[in-house]
């Protein structure tokens, strides 16, 4: 299946999406999220607001209030803007008659914890709605994905998909706050800013070439380091995946003699990674001074400029002080706006990712007014010439009809490419095709709920797929409809109950993804009690490859034996003794229907599935040389050569369980 | 196979075991670093000095501005603005003439450092064996060499730095302080102590607060990653709603944490802020009736400030930089953990190149013992193959014939005296010519993210495009090598093209063959490939092993019967061994397989039976319960 065939531009979700302009269009959206939340978010960034004109206020009391009032007392002082600070000083020392110094100190200290207040209020509340407006995207991220169709996880590697949920939500939570907390630097700049224009307009200006100058070198400087940062992560991250590789395949390293020389090929990464290393701190160390080193110009001007003012007595002596703490505040937002727009761009990367998730339109079609299917199905399943083609490329099943009475078990025979699984997939709906191709007890699949029918249709898969829980989860998967009792009623027919309880903590052991615990034999048997306990009147099933030893072997058969009992069943068989067990033989190869009969009959028929019966049974060198003749005569089937893994891995790729 | 995981190193690595917590008693580990620092101390001595000269220069700030504002508060005083400010450009030049070139020769010190470790990381982490990787898994190991060394970079970056710097500072700035009022400097400097130690215990109580966040994060990043793994199985079974609720859970118990964290970290940053605001306010009130008694000046009550702000940053990072060194301590301890585990198989010092090979394989009296295991995998074996024979091995899982397969080419710790390749020991063999002579195909199908061809050339990628080829036909994979767009350039492995499980198999079965080795050990390489393609890849096994030794081992009969002779394990033991006809006739274990693994008619009778025995010996097997119908 390439990645045309579908006609989607996949590719698009591999893609390493960087952006460099601002998209004003996600923010909006983003808003949709945070809209609950809009009070908790607006209260913090008021709190912000507020927190910056007091902390403005801090500098009025060290320099005017303080050093012109009361050390080195200036008339000048009082006419000059001050927020009635220096009225409130006086106020405060007339009525508890105590020093204006003492009354100067209360104010400066009361100033400091309502900032801190403030500050605590503001980043509490910023940090719970910011929270919450992600959690709220996350989950319907994965909600969308997991309505997503088996054809969008075909194309798309779930490790792709999965940092979406994970690594891009989190930038977006840098992005929210980072803006927030921006602002709460960015509005004391211009508080700041107006206080000293209040004052004097003549050094402010002096002073604030600096600004512009200090914002040229931050845009150079990220500019320059851009580029460089990134081959500083790229060359880490080639560094580290090979070595994690190399891990991975030890013992094959190490059956190769290939120490040597993969020692010097990370050898080389790792010289690579030193040296963007060494380029990149050359710069950081520069900028890092630099940052630093604009204040202190800056305080060079003001003394020199500022203090000619105050001789001239233009400015007092504590406004010059506190153009000094201004400057310093003032300066400290410029370094950290650069750093923002690296967290921007990565942010919106990550937005742009997200909405691209959420909005890819792919979905199974749903019936507008499904059908209510009784409380127990027949069990009778019909395809009637079923044809389907995964779009842009050939047909796998052409005008495929049979039909199958209630608690038949048909066996679905033939070599890879033939379509076998494909009609496990479309049984159970995980593609869209055309109405009136397939019926169950006589409905159109396409007119019942894909939920509905999917508990009717029970599909077992080649591979188990084991979730990180308890066997009692991984029988149940959490239905609250399956009780206790029924999942281990389930265990015990299909002959798992045995082997649980001789686990170290019976249904309760834990089991890890990969399933490492447990024998691919023992994998079977609960996907059987999986699907046995959501007892579905229809079963599809594709039997494993693998083989195992006697005992599981024989126990696994029987299981089967009894699983598949007064059910309908499809099977997908590998094993003769398997498609023995069943009613009717269907052999499909290219997409066609080539035999439909009884064991017997197709024997009788000398075809295709007598070949394949010879084959496996008979002396197997004569065996090879008859199928080896029988292509040659027919160029037709090709029983040889593919595996049915090769595709057939029914709903989905290869490699899942395994190892 | 192996998850992907977040897929970005650099950050945490999720499903990495818990890390265990730094303290003080790991300190001792930080001197195993010195070996690493020690090459470098003259440029770091060098380094150190230039920095502190910086800071000096530093100090002359407050001094400067200490000069111009006594000119002007003093109105019989001729102002002194050009000079202080002509000193403050002096040292933002100082600063860019010793500052930049000391920090990053210091900086460059921990590049170097991390290097070096990285590097004999590698090269030790590639020569261990099995018992090695059964402690460390690759996650760990990963960890270790992403998390653990980075953190050991900062430590040398900042950390040993830090503290040196911390403590000239304060000795600088106070000597600066007491120059201008002793009392005032008293009074002032009190608080800090305190600062330092509650900021150092803060910065350590966040711990537990993190790791939870983290543990958190890590829960959602597995539930996720396992829920879109099985998404096909969630699907099939109309499991969706359900997992967007334990979805749902698992995202708001984080946001949760997260907001523990946060908000835990809030409190830290405002107390740590109220401890540092007690110095500004003592100077405000104290210092400012000493300036009204006339005992400072106001510059100097000024150039208070100006001190109190540079050595309060200095403590505040001094916290920091204790709990970091904590931490690398630990990270210390963790690296040397796998720098000093000695290599389990070496070549002994008599090892010597054998001549010509012959490909005898004989395994005498071969016992073995899992360290740790409770009983022997492998209990005194005897078997052999002899040069250009087939054999087989079949058994139960967990019977030992991996084990036996292993210790031919001593990926276990063969012991010496039981594996002999041409009558000579192999452990007298050096590993390298052992490993050429006999080459294994491991069970599990491993593909590195490389182009198909580099994959099937890993032991020697000078490999003609003929001899890969006959090796692609001989393991049956022509036909997917036509499929692959780019051919034998197809990039596979986990970043690369998707194989199936049998495609897989194939491919590493390629592998092997190509080296045409005297010995052949495959280890249950047909296991997802069916029937008729294992016809095809055994046809292909004689084509190219006619002459040579082989030794495999299968679950089915159809793969065994083939081989000169079949050896049956189990428990460590031969149970039976022979030719597939003198096996059958035996009416053992093989036969049983045999009778298994057909259909004809004949044997229904003998499974009946054996299922029969078999429940026997496993307990009562529950009797059908009718379909459809419920357990009450």
């Amino acid at each position: 299946m390439s990645e045309a065939a579908t006609g989607r531009n996949y590719s698009a979700f591999d893609a390493e999406l960087s952006h460099q302009a601002l998209n004003m269009r996600l923010f909006v959206r983003l808003l949709l999220w945070a809209r609950p939340y809009r009070i908790t978010l607006g209260t913090s960034a008021a709190l912000v607001i507020v927190g910056a004109a007091v902390s403005v206020l801090m500098p009025v009391i060290q320099g005017p209030v303080v050093v012109d009032t009361i050390l080195a007392p200036n008339e000048a002082a009082e006419s000059r803007f001050n927020f009635g600070l220096i009225a409130a000083t006086e106020w405060l020392s007339d009525l508890f008659a105590m020093s204006p110094l003492a009354a100067a100190v209360i104010l400066f200290v009361g100033l400091t914890i309502s900032h801190l207040l403030l500050m605590v209020a503001h980043q509490l509340t910023l940090a719970s709605g910011a929270l919450k407006t992600l959690r709220d995207l996350r989950l319907d991220l994965f909600a969308s994905l997991e309505h997503k169709p088996a054809s969008f996880y075909d194309h798309v590697a779930v490790g792709r998909v999965m940092t979406r949920v994970t690594n891009d939500v989190e930038n977006l939570f840098r992005l929210l706050t980072g803006f927030v907390s921006l602002a709460g630097q960015f509005v004391p700049f211009f508080f700041a800013m107006f206080m000293m224009l209040a004052y004097s307009a003549e050094l402010t200006g002096m002073v604030l070439m600096i600004i512009p100058a200090a914002a040229i070198a931050t845009y150079v400087f990220r500019v320059a380091m851009r580029e460089i940062f990134r081959m500083v992560r790229d060359s880490m991250s080639a560094l580290n995946q090979y070595l994690q590789e190399d891990l991975m395949g030890i013992e094959v390293v190490q059956l190769s003699g290939r120490e040597e020389m993969n020692a010097d090929e990370y050898g080389a990464l790792n010289r690579e990674n030193r040296k963007q290393e060494y380029r990149a701190i050359n710069y950081e160390v520069v900028f890092e001074t630099f940052n630093t080193s604009l204040t202190s110009i800056a305080i060079a001007v003001i003394i020199w400029y500022g203090g000619g003012q105050v001789v001239q007595e233009e400015i007092t002596l504590g406004a010059l002080l506190m153009f000094n703490t201004y400057i310093s505040m003032m300066i400290a937002p410029v370094g950290t706006v650069g750093h923002f727009f690296n967290t921007l761009f990565r942010a919106m990367a990550s937005g742009e990712r997200i909405f691209q998730a959420i909005d890819w339109d792919e979905r199974l079609h749903e019936p507008e007014e499904p059908v209510q299917l009784p409380e127990r199905l027949q069990g009778s399943v019909e395809f009637r010439n079923a044809r389907f083609a995964y779009p842009a490329s050939d047909p796998v099943l052409r005008n495929v009809s049979f039909a199958i009475s209630p608690g038949e078990k048909l066996a679905v025979v033939g070599p890879t490419g033939a379509g076998k699984s494909t009609i496990i997939r479309l049984l159970a709906r995980f593609y869209d095709f055309d109405d009136g191709m397939i019926f169950v007890d006589g409905i159109d699949v396409n007119h019942i709920g894909s939920g509905d029918l999917r508990k009717r249709v029970g599909v077992v898969l080649q591979d188990f797929h084991i979730f990180s829980g308890t066997v009692l989860e991984n029988i149940s998967l959490n239905d609250p409809d399956i009780s206790r009792e029924r999942a281990q009623w389930a265990a015990r027919v299909v002959n798992a109950d045995t082997f649980i309880r001789d686990l170290p903590d019976g249904y309760e052991t834990e089991l890890a993804e990969r399933g490492h615990n447990l024998s691919q034999g023992q994998q079977q048997l609960l996907a059987f009690a999986r699907v046995l306990a959501s007892d579905p009147e229809i079963l599809v099933l594709d039997e494993a490859t693998s083989s195992i030893d006697t005992g599981t072997e024989l126990i696994i058969q029987d299981a089967l034996h009894k699983l598949t009992h007064g059910r309908t069943c499809i099977i997908i068989a590998h094993r003769l003794q398997t498609i023995r067990e069943c009613d009717r033989i269907l052999v499909l190869d290219q997409g066609t229907m080539k035999e439909l009969g009884t064991h017997e009959e197709l024997i009788a028929k000398r075809g295709i599935y007598f070949t394949l019966h010879e084959l496996q049974f008979q002396d197997s060198v004569g065996a090879a040389e008859l199928a080896r003749r029988k292509r040659r005569e027919e160029d037709g089937p090709r029983w040889v050569e593919r595996t049915d893994e090769d595709e057939d891995d029914v709903l989905g790729r290869g490699g899942v369980g395994g190892g | 196979m192996h998850g992907g995981g977040g897929g970005r190193w650099g950050g945490s690595v999720v499903g990495a075991p818990q890390r265990e917590r730094g303290s003080f008693q790991h300190l001792g580990h930080l001197k195993r670093l010195m070996s690493y620092v020690r090459r470098y101390a003259v440029v770091l001595v060098v380094g150190t000095v230039g920095l502190a000269i910086a800071r000096l220069a530093l100090y002359l700030m407050p001094w400067a501005q200490k000069l111009a504002v006594d000119s002007l508060a003093d109105p019989a005083a001729e102002p002194y603005l050009l000079i202080p400010a002509l000193m403050i450009l002096g040292v933002v030049a100082s600063q860019f003439i010793i500052y930049v070139p000391a920090r990053r020769v210091l900086r460059r010190i921990s590049i170097a450092a991390a290097y070096d470790l990285r590097k004999r990381f590698f090269n030790v982490v590639q020569y261990q064996g099995p018992n090695f990787f059964n402690k460390f898994g690759t996650g760990d190991l990963m960890s270790r060499a992403v998390n653990d060394i980075s953190m050991v970079r900062m430590v040398v970056s900042f950390g040993a730095v830090n503290i040196v710097m911390f403590v000239f500072s304060v000795i600088a700035a106070l000597w600066f302080m007491l120059v201008m009022s002793p009392a005032l400097t008293f009074w002032v400097v009190l608080p800090l102590p305190f600062v330092a130690v509650i900021g150092f215990m803060m910065a350590r109580g966040m711990f537990p607060f993190f790791r939870e966040r983290q543990e958190a994060l890590a829960t959602l990043t597995s539930f996720t990653q396992e829920n879109l793994n099985g998404i096909r199985t969630i699907q099939a079974m109309a499991q969706e709603n359900q997992e967007i609720d334990r979805f749902r859970r698992a995202s708001t118990r984080y946001a949760q944490k997260f907001y523990r964290a946060e908000r835990y970290q809030v409190i830290v940053g405002v107390s740590m802020t109220l401890l540092t605001m007690i110095s500004p306010v003592v100077i405000l009130l104290y210092g400012g009736f000493l300036v009204l008694d006339g005992e400072l000046t106001i510059g100097s009550f000024n150039a208070f400030f100006g001190y109190l702000i540079l050595i309060t940053s200095q403590v505040q990072s001094i916290g920091w930089s204790l709990s970091m060194f904590t931490s690398a301590a630990a990270a210390t301890q963790r690296i040397f953990e796998v720098l000093d585990y000695p290599p389990e198989v070496v070549d002994v010092a008599e090892a010597q190149l054998p001549p010509d090979i012959n490909g005898r394989l004989e395994f005498r009296n071969f016992s073995y013992r899992h360290p740790g295991a409770a009983r022997p995998t492998i209990d005194g074996i005897n078997l052999h193959v002899d040069a250009g024979e087939t054999v087989a091995l079949l058994g139960r899982i967990g019977s030992g014939k991996s084990t036996i397969l292993k210790a031919a080419v001593r990926l276990i710790d063969t012991p010496r005296g039981s594996v002999f390749l041409d009558g000579r020991d192999i452990c007298e063999v050096p590993i390298r010519r052992l490993r050429e002579a006999v080459t294994m195909v491991p069970q599990d199908p491993f593909l590195f993210s490389a182009p198909l061809k580099e994959n099937l050339t890993y032991d020697k990628p000078d490999r003609g495009e003929e001899a890969i080829l006959e090796a692609v036909d001989a393991a049956g994979l022509t036909e997917t090598l036509g499929r692959l767009v780019n051919g034998l350039d197809t990039v596979v492995g986990e970043r690369g093209t998707t194989l199936s499980g049998g495609e897989k198999q194939r491919s590493t079965l390629a592998r092997g063959l190509i080296r045409r080795a005297d010995v052949l050990l495959l280890d249950d390489c047909f296991s997802s490939v069916d029937t008729e393609t294992e016809e095809q890849i055994l046809g292909g096994l004689q084509r190219m092993r006619s002459g040579k030794t082989t030794l495999l081992i299968s679950h089915r009969v159809s793969t065994a019967r083939h081989a000169n002779r079949i050896y049956v394990i189990d428990n460590g033991r031969v149970l039976e061994s022979g030719t597939h006809e003198e096996l059958l006739a035996q009416g053992g274990y093989y036969a049983d397989l045999e009778a298994v693994q057909s259909s004809q008619d004949r044997d229904r009778a003998r499974r009946g039976q054996l299922l029969r025995q078999l429940d026997g010996s496993r307990g009562e097997l529950p009797p059908l319960a009718p379909t459809g119908s419920d357990v009450a």
